[in-house]
């Protein structure tokens, strides 16, 4: 695909009334999200070092939101095939920009987790989740024909392992756990063998103690706390304690944007980043947190149907991809800040301040649009 | 761009697997939402109460401590604003500290290693707030505010410090240092003590004198403020006061600031004509034990201890022999010599061994009974006197007249008097440090290995030396009881309770502490005494002081210690006396005594400072002191 031909491409797709199919929903729920990531990050902000600096990660959240739209509407106006096209280059750069951060990457709270490019953090594990979906779309859309077998599943295992391993070296167990994550959602979603799946479950399950005994003494510790928070409430379970009585005083209505007390007095740590949930907990009461999960809920949804819908395997994999991916991120972030889930490092999407991950969430709602722009047949 | 044309033919897809993934998804969400249900709506209250609980703290809020005043109102302990820099432990950089301490040191001149060594020695909370130098500079308090930037983990604040005043209101502390004392910051030790009671770890406490005695009344009661605090502990909100706080009581002092100021120069005066190093002068109203003045030579500056007193300016004060920061006129023991006759003649009177009419013989020298030919105790008179009654015998001070008396009156008369009136027990004076002192007795020695005291060792006790030793109070305390007609008072130094412009709202009553057992035609006997020997006795020119009553009182003078190369030895010499309308009334309403330690000039130099203080006391136009010269005018005795 020359360049001449992309541009024919766009053009074609912005003239061919594809952007009927343009799917409102889906913009809107992201939109929202988005929007509310942007509040509660001043909110977050503000308690961190006042109305300044609120306003000033705010100004870059906003930056960051405006490139990932361009990202978006570019990823929706093409078709999502080049994802195909590109997939080994698209995964090579994976693994090299994965490797590149663990010998180069900026130390943040303790893990090697991001490159700063031109004074903005750039956190590659965030982009290479979205990367990965792709990359094994690819995969498993081109051996759809042996999909059952077990040659499919174990290169779709070994595909993700390479990545896997490497963000869990830096150290970052949550982006390592999103993998496993998305690589389960996609082979069963695939039609992959259940009975081989339950063996491959099996025996992760059984192997589990001995990743966890890998782990450093702080993320085991962290990792329990949510069983009995009352053992350690000094230490390591400090922060899930505080997080649980945030949540807690939020009650039905919230106490009010940048009014709650636990998170302005920075009892919430981390709050603009893995436990900004716990600030909308607070501020906006369980009606806000409700409505909050409702339109995640409708997102997914949204997802879910744009995958039902697409017209390939690779479109309908781009999607359940996706779906795994942020049902498992909402669903540890929210779980540990509401003592459900062990304490580990998984952004909450579109929420959780950080511009990787936010354009390479609107990136592959871009992808997604453009799944759904090429649903149908085109009609000339 | 094949597979363009191919629709949905390649598609996987299966329901099933959608069905389930949604009904995953749903299955989440419910569970995340109803575990939210529980937190925020079913629990809510519960956590809410909980985070509050952890988020709020309760600090006290400190009560002003109570002013004292002396007894016509004159401010001498008061609170002025300071400024303390204090220091955050937890807020100091770990590099760059000893940068900061030494720009604090540049700023208040104290060296960094001692603000080092105050901050380790705190050991509280690192949140705490650390006072490391307190009443430093306006100056340095504003270049500190001003390079906050630079000097993180240190502030400056503005804390009440105390402050010591004279009789004119100026900030001397040494005039009444003794008595009212200093206050000082809690130590470690202290703290774990009295934490308990409300003292928090920068907190001052009353060290010594009224501010010791009457810490509990000056302090007030701290009240308490519950504070939110931020997740580092700092406190950055009040929300309420839970309990206000209690003002300190002022307090009156019994004590007249000018009177203590005439006392102090006089005495100084004294002191310096002679080369005495100690001396006292206590000043007491004999009727309720009042005391007007107590002066303790040398005395210290309680405003340097009120501010933390460096290390080196507290050893000047420990490394002087002539103890400044001991009030002699309470904490020291020393002989009472001559002065102690009273308790030797009241006691002769009592027990039947004498009449006021009889006239015992007197001798240049006593042969002790029982002892050896020869070995005889010598009367300062070598000469003798005489036949001598008992008022004769007191006015001239006749030793060998009281050897008698004491070796007939036995060991347990003699010691039982001693106690009656006030001696080898505390007065009782709400002043810290008090000696009770030694009366000698079977008990005494008892101590030394022996059946009894020697009968050498009762006689010379009988005259105020050897196994006798008392504080100038107790001294003073009998004579007033002497004076008011035989009741021995409690010595007071606090009148009562004050507003806040120093009127006395509470008066403390006085208290007797006995009755003296004695008939009152004897006390009468030793009262014409005393009154004989300022008109034909020792005590020499005083008598023509033209005062409003008849003075009455004793000399006294014991020696101690090692010969002088002139072949005497360094000796005390005490005079105390009261001042009735007449000779031999009761309604003394001023007793005083002065006591110099250690003179080697011949005379006695405390009758020569109690003349100076009458003097100017009752503001009389005549001068009657003699030349340092010639105090060897005045027989010493």
């Amino acid at each position: 695909m020359g360049a001449t031909a992309l541009t024919t491409t766009l053009v074609d797709n912005v003239r061919a009334r594809r952007w009927r199919a343009f799917d409102p929903q889906l913009f809107l729920y992201m939109g929202l999200l988005i929007a509310l990531g942007v509040v509660m990050g001043y909110s977050a902000g503000y308690a961190e070092a006042g109305a300044s600096a609120g306003m000033s990660q705010t100004v870059k959240t906003l930056i960051w939101a405006a490139i990932g739209l361009i990202i978006f509407f570019v990823a929706a106006s093409v078709d999502y095939h080049w994802l195909q096209t590109l997939t080994l280059p698209i995964y090579l750069a994976v693994l090299g920009l994965l490797t590149l951060t663990m010998f180069v990457g900026t130390n943040l709270f303790g893990a090697q987790m991001s490159i700063t490019v031109a004074g903005l953090d750039f956190q590659f594990s965030e982009v290479s989740k979205v990367l990965m979906v792709a990359v094994l779309a690819s995969f498993l859309a081109g051996r759809r024909e042996r999909i059952g077998k077990l040659s499919t599943l174990l290169g779709a295992a070994v595909l993700m392992a390479i990545p896997t391993f490497l963000v869990f070296r830096q150290p970052d167990l949550g982006t390592a756990l999103v993998f496993v994550a998305i690589l389960i959602g996609m082979l069963f979603m695939s039609g992959a063998s259940i009975g081989w799946m339950g063996i491959f479950a099996g025996a992760t399950v059984a192997i589990a103690p001995l990743a966890v005994q890998s782990l450093a003494d702080y993320q085991r510790q962290r990792l329990f706390c949510f069983l009995d928070p009352s053992a350690d409430p000094q230490g390591a379970c400090y922060q899930l304690i505080q997080a649980l009585n945030a949540v807690g005083s939020g009650g039905l209505f919230g106490q009010g944007l940048t009014a709650g007390r636990q998170n302005q007095l920075g009892f919430l740590p981390v709050q603009s980043t893995d436990f900004i949930f716990t600030v909308v907990a607070e501020e906006l009461g369980f009606i806000g947190s409700a409505i909050v999960l409702i339109i995640f809920g409708l997102l997914i949804w949204r997802i879910l149907a744009i995958g039902w819908g697409a017209r390939d395997a690779l479109g309908m994999m781009m999607a359940v991809g996706l779906a795994s991916m942020l049902l498992f991120q909402i669903m540890v972030n929210v779980g540990m800040v509401i003592g459900i889930m062990p304490v580990t490092g998984i952004p909450l999407p579109f929420i959780t301040y950080g511009g990787s991950s936010l354009i390479s969430l609107m990136f592959g709602m871009g992808i997604l649009q453009s799944v759904r722009m090429h649903a149908r047949k085109p009609t000339f | 761009m094949a597979d363009l044309n191919e629709g949905r033919l390649d598609l996987p897809r299966s329901r099933a697997r959608f069905v389930a993934f949604a009904v995953a998804a749903a299955l989440v969400f419910s569970v995340l939402g109803a575990r939210l249900f529980h937190l925020q709506v079913v629990s809510g209250d519960e956590y809410a109460a909980q985070a509050t609980r952890a988020r709020t703290v309760e600090l006290p809020i400190s009560a002003p401590r109570g002013l004292i005043f002396d007894r016509d109102g004159r401010p001498l302990a008061v609170n002025v604003p300071s400024w303390t820099v204090k220091v955050r432990p937890a807020d100091l950089p770990e590099t760059g500290t000893s940068r900061i301490l030494r720009r604090i040191s540049q700023l208040t001149g104290v060296d960094p290693r001692v603000l080092r060594a105050r901050i380790d020695a705190f050991q509280g909370s690192p949140y705490d707030l650390v006072p490391i130098e307190r009443g430093i500079a306006r100056e340095a308090a504003l270049i500190i505010g001003e390079e906050a930037d630079q000097l993180p983990g240190v502030v400056v604040e503005v804390d009440p410090i105390r402050r010591y005043l004279d009789d004119r209101g100026r900030p001397v502390g040494r005039l009444l240092s003794h008595v009212l004392g200093y206050t000082g910051p809690v130590n470690l030790d202290e703290f774990r003590e009295l934490a308990d009671e409300g003292y928090l770890r920068d907190d001052i406490i009353g060290r010594a004198g009224v501010e010791a005695t009457f810490e509990e009344a000056l302090r007030g009661t701290y009240g308490a403020e519950l504070w939110e605090r931020d997740a580092s502990g700092r406190a950055v909100k009040s929300l309420r006061t839970l309990d206000e706080a209690v003002p300190g009581k002022n307090l009156m002092l019994t004590l007249d600031a000018r009177m203590q100021r005439v006392a102090t120069d006089a005495l100084r005066w004294g002191m310096k004509a002679v080369g005495v190093e100690q001396g006292v002068t206590i000043v007491m109203n004999p009727q309720n034990g009042e005391i007007l003045a107590m002066v303790s030579l040398p005395a210290y500056d309680n405003n340097q201890f009120a501010g933390g007193i460096s290390a080196e300016d507290y050893a000047v004060y420990l490394n002087d022999p002539a103890k400044p920061l001991r009030n002699h006129a309470i904490a020291d023991i020393y002989p009472p010599g001559s002065t102690f006759k009273l308790v030797t003649g009241l006691a002769a009177l009592e027990e039947g061994v004498t009449t006021a009419g009889r006239q015992w013989p007197t001798y240049g020298c006593f042969q002790i009974p029982g002892a050896p030919r020869g070995q005889c105790l010598y009367d300062w008179n070598r000469q003798g006197f005489g036949p001598l009654s008992m008022v004769d015998a007191f006015a001239k001070s006749s030793d060998t007249f009281f050897y008698q008396m004491a070796i007939a009156l036995g060991i347990d008369a003699f010691g039982q008097w001693a106690q009656e009136l006030g001696f080898g027990e505390r007065s009782g004076i709400a002043l810290p440090g008090e000696a009770a002192g030694i009366v000698a007795s079977r008990e005494w020695a008892r101590s030394q290995g022996r059946e009894n005291v020697f009968t050498g060792e009762l006689a010379q006790a009988g005259i105020g030396q050897n196994v006798v030793a008392v504080t100038p109070l107790q001294l003073l305390n009998a004579y007033a009881a002497l004076a008011n007609g035989g009741r021995l008072m409690r010595p007071m130094v606090v009148r009562g309770e004050t507003d806040a412009d120093g009127t006395l709202v509470t008066e403390y009553e006085p208290e007797l502490i006995r009755r003296l057992a004695a008939d009152r035609q004897n006390l009468q006997t030793m009262r014409i005494g005393a009154r004989t020997v300022i008109t034909s006795g020792h005590a020499y020119n005083i008598r023509d002081l033209r005062l409003r009553g008849a003075l009455s009182g004793k000399t006294g003078t014991a020696e101690f210690g090692t010969r002088q190369r002139n072949g005497t030895l360094p000796f005390h010499s005490w005079f105390v006396a009261y001042l009735p309308s007449s000779a031999g009334a009761t309604d003394a309403d001023l007793a005083v005594v002065t006591f110099s330690y250690s003179a080697v000039v011949p005379g006695n130099v405390s009758l020569e400072v109690v003349k100076y203080f009458l003097q100017e006391w009752y503001d009389l136009d005549q001068d009657l002191r003699l030349d340092p010269r010639d105090f060897s005018l005045v027989t010493a005795n």
